[in-house]
């Protein structure tokens, strides 16, 4: 078992990272496209992107420290 | 530097393709004592913790010594941050009482932007906050301050609003409730802390994982002959990784500040 248990975090991590992957995209796309349509407001939506961005990449932060406690 | 030898000590370029230490948690540890106070010995974290603390002192002091109508470039760099902290943060986020907020922002924003940047400094190379205790502790003051201003401006009222949320359907009180007991009080201190330490200990490894890997093979070049062609990409990478390491540093300490901004906030107006 202890030669599969790297091997097991590393897939942990990358399964952990997919949904926040997604996540930040989708954040971030929908922020280009508000900043396109309405570039005054650009300010206000970058720093809306950047939570949302911090909430999303929390999920995948866990796993990365999950990853080398395991 | 202690470093630099611990991951090229335990590796052997005419094997390995990439040098890593047999356990990665030692490029975070420094046991021995720099030099010692009375009892209290310095490691080297210790050391970068008070140099950091130091650092921002001196910025603000040097920076705001002359205030004169035309300042220096250094005094407008200092003052922009400051500008940056008090409008963008601070009021801009909790609104205008938050200004009452404002000097514990900054100095969180200082304190971090200096700790993350000792990542990137030449014969520093260590983010203080890539260590649990840092970025744990400056999260349990952040914990601390909003629990502490949700009770004293609502009351009662600020953890009532929370377990039984008035705004949704009456059968999901209860779940919806919990969750938000657990994510407000729970979750965010640690999410805060993660978030940062997390990024921090990933730029480390990456950099001296990389760096040192490109340096050894192409100092062993005579040993090893052709192989050492490895250390080359392994460097070209490594210094990439650097530059958007600079960038991570900088976005981490504006994130963990807004974030404190936005719990804070969140304590004050408990009707959303």
């Amino acid at each position: 078992m202890e030669e599969l248990k790297g091997a097991i975090a590393v897939m942990g991590y990358g399964l952990a990272a997919i949904g926040p992957g997604i996540g930040i995209g989708l954040v971030v796309a929908s922020a280009i496209s508000a900043m396109a349509r309405q570039p005054e407001a650009a300010g206000m939506v970058r720093t809306t992107m950047f939570l949302g961005i911090a909430f999303t990449e929390a999920l995948a932060l866990i796993g990365f420290v999950l990853f080398f406690i395991a | 530097m202690e470093q630099l030898i611990l991951a090229s000590g335990a590796c052997d370029p005419a094997n390995d393709i990439i040098c890593k230490p047999e356990n990665v948690i030692e490029l975070f540890q420094f046991e021995d004592n720099l030099f010692a106070i009375g009892p209290w010995g310095i490691t080297r974290t210790v050391f970068l913790i008070l140099l950091a603390m130091v650092i921002v002192v001196a910025l603000l002091y040097f920076g705001l010594r002359k205030r004169s109508l035309n300042p220096s470039k250094f005094g407008v760099t200092i003052e922009s941050l400051m500008g940056f902290v008090r409008d963008d943060i601070a009021t801009g986020i909790i609104g205008p009482e938050g200004v009452k907020y404002y000097p514990w922002l900054l100095s969180l924003f200082l304190f971090v932007l200096v700790g993350n940047l000792f990542e990137v400094t030449p014969l520093i190379n260590f983010p203080i906050t890539s260590r649990m205790a840092i970025a744990g502790g400056l999260s349990l003051l952040t914990w601390v301050i909003f629990v502490f201003v949700g009770l004293k401006k609502n009351g009662f009222r600020y953890v009532g609003a929370l377990v039984w949320p008035t705004t949704v359907p009456i059968a999901l009180r209860p779940l919806v409730g919990l969750i938000e007991f657990v994510s407000t009080f729970f979750l965010r201190p640690l999410t805060l802390a993660v978030r940062l330490f997390a990024n921090m200990v990933a730029g480390h490894l990456m950099l001296t994982l990389l760096l040192v890997s490109g340096w050894v093979f192409m100092s062993s070049v005579g040993e090893i002959g052709i192989r050492a062609l490895i250390g080359i990409p392994w460097f070209v990478f490594g210094l990439g990784i650097y530059v958007f390491e600079i960038i991570v540093a900088v976005l981490q300490a504006y994130i963990i500040t807004l974030l404190s901004a936005v719990y804070v906030e969140s304590s004050i107006h408990i009707e959303h």
